[in-house]
């Protein structure tokens, strides 16, 4: 369970995240959707504790964000992920797997588990350098999925993937449904929004509008995409 | 194992990825290679000939030195850009995504980077030891201990980059503690040669009055070399003020490690 308690986080004057709580509950599949500096990122960053919020608390399995342990079981993909051109898919895979506390044949295993599962068996000994920026992703989203995580923040996953990479991460998200793994979706497109979660929150200048059921956030006749647009446009009449 | 050991090993593996690092090994051994001739006996001077072990004793002296020197130039390259390119390069997202602490990361960096450096120092100290060793059947007590003492140095420049590049370009932190070290050897320098037997019979009066408090608390980088140097030698050592260089010097990095966490704690990533 993630609980986020009256969050805010100013930088300088600007306030990115204004007075933020929602809890999502465990196996929840959650998204968080707003317009780009809407504060979507800076909740994901708090949540990682890479940035510290003004005020408010985050605990992420009871622990607070803070707290190093509270990311045993965190699952991570950023929105450009990022591989140290001198490492392989393996290699950087290897560490992640390291970093858990799995070593030598577990750690080869759980490896090239998530390979398979992110379509990368093959390339995965190439230095990252050689990859397309899909490929980067797929390692990404792979070392997010390393160790069965309880807890999967997924920042623009699908950012650089071919309809065939996207295809496959929403299969890789609607084989963890019902498993227990709760998941945080920052995502622009909206129409896989729709297709992968249950739960979705709309952001806009840091604060929450709504925070419900797609299905109940979504009328007869609409799609996410076209409630997302009413509610921004309503907040800049 | 614990986070920091894994990073340490980590950061071993990825400077040794550097050319720079096989650049200064291959520099190391061309040099190793051109003075393994001195060596060689035969030296005569005014007519006479010269102890071979003498010359070696002495030519080994200023490789150690040589050596030292060449390392601070070395680990001041490799340490101004861990941070800034574990930033471009995603390592640091990489680290600290997981259940890794901040201080954690930073302390497995720096003493990876010291680890491998220490390594490379000693190994250089080595081969010059077995050279004299084989060369002139002297084996010079004190040669490697003096290295690893020297290693003490190293920690403190690889930490004092690491923590000036927090808010300085990668360069102007290097440059910076390169600074640092040039104002020790003039000061601590300056202090051991009016302290040098020659100078002190030759100008009894040169004892006289203290130096001032900054020379004496200033980082001992200098001392410690001087402090190796009489390892070697097994001479006597004028150590500055009330603290002994190796205690100078453990302040002065844990005070920095100390303050490198305050900052990157609170650093956004």
């Amino acid at each position: 369970m993630i609980i986020l308690d009256s969050v805010t986080k100013k930088f300088g004057a600007f306030t990115a995240v204004d007075n933020v709580s929602y809890t999502i509950k465990k196996g929840e599949f959650f998204a968080l959707l707003g317009p780009n500096g809407a504060g979507k990122t800076t909740i994901v960053r708090m949540l990682l504790d890479f940035i510290k919020p003004s005020s408010g608390s985050i605990t992420i399995n009871g622990q607070p964000a803070s707290d190093p342990a509270s990311r045993n079981y965190v699952g991570y993909i950023a929105e450009q992920h990022m591989i140290p051109p001198y490492l392989s898919g393996f290699e950087f895979l290897s560490r992640h797997a390291s970093l858990i506390g799995l070593s030598g044949k577990d750690a080869e295993k759980e490896v090239y588990r998530v390979l398979e599962i992110v379509a990368m068996k093959g390339p995965e000994r190439k230095k990252s350098a050689t990859y397309s920026r899909g490929m980067k992703q797929r390692i990404g989203l792979g070392a997010a999925l390393l160790g069965k995580p309880t807890v999967l923040i997924l920042d623009e996953p699908i950012t650089g993937l071919d309809p065939i990479g996207i295809r496959d991460v929403r299969k890789i998200l609607e084989n963890l449904s019902g498993k227990g793994v709760t998941v945080i979706l920052n995502s622009h497109l909206l129409s896989e929004v729709e297709k992968t979660c249950e739960t979705a929150a709309i952001i806009y200048k840091g604060k929450i509008l709504i925070k419900d059921n797609i299905t109940a956030i979504v009328k007869d006749h609409e799609t996410l995409e076209d409630v997302f647009i009413r509610y921004i446009e309503h907040e800049n009449e | 194992m614990n986070n920091v050991i894994k990073i340490m090993i980590y950061t071993m593996r990825d400077q040794m990825r550097h050319k720079s690092v096989y650049v200064l090994l291959g520099l190391s051994i061309i040099f190793i290679l051109m003075i393994r001739g001195c060596y060689d006996s035969g030296y005569t001077v005014n007519g006479k000939t010269v102890d071979t072990a003498m010359v070696a004793w002495h030519v080994s002296k200023i490789v150690f030195h040589t050596i030292a020197a060449g390392m601070f130039l070395m680990v001041s390259m490799l340490s101004m850009k861990i941070f800034s390119r574990d930033r471009t390069d995603g390592n640091e997202v990489l680290f600290l995504a997981r259940s890794v602490s901040r201080w954690q990361y930073i302390l497995g960096r720096v003493t990876g980077t010291w680890a491998l450096s220490l390594i490379f120092m000693f190994l250089l100290h080595l081969t010059i030891f077995v050279t004299v060793w084989v060369k002139t059947g002297t084996i010079i007590s004190g040669y490697l201990t003096a290295s690893l003492v020297c290693s003490i140095n190293l920690l403190f420049v690889i930490a004092c980059v690491c923590f000036l590049s927090l808010f300085m370009p990668d360069f102007i932190s290097a440059f910076f503690t390169m600074g640092i070290l040039i104002v020790g050897f003039i000061s601590d320098g300056g202090h051991q040669i009016i302290n040098s037997d020659i100078v002190r019979s030759a100008i009894p009066a040169s004892t006289n009055g203290g130096p001032a408090l900054w020379r004496i608390l200033y980082p001992k980088v200098f001392m410690l070399q001087a402090y190796a140097d009489a390892i070697i030698s097994d001479s006597e050592f004028h150590i500055m003020g009330p603290f002994h260089p190796l205690l100078n010097l453990s302040f002065y990095i844990l005070l920095i490690m100390l303050l490198m966490l305050g900052f990157y704690n609170r650093k956004e990533i």
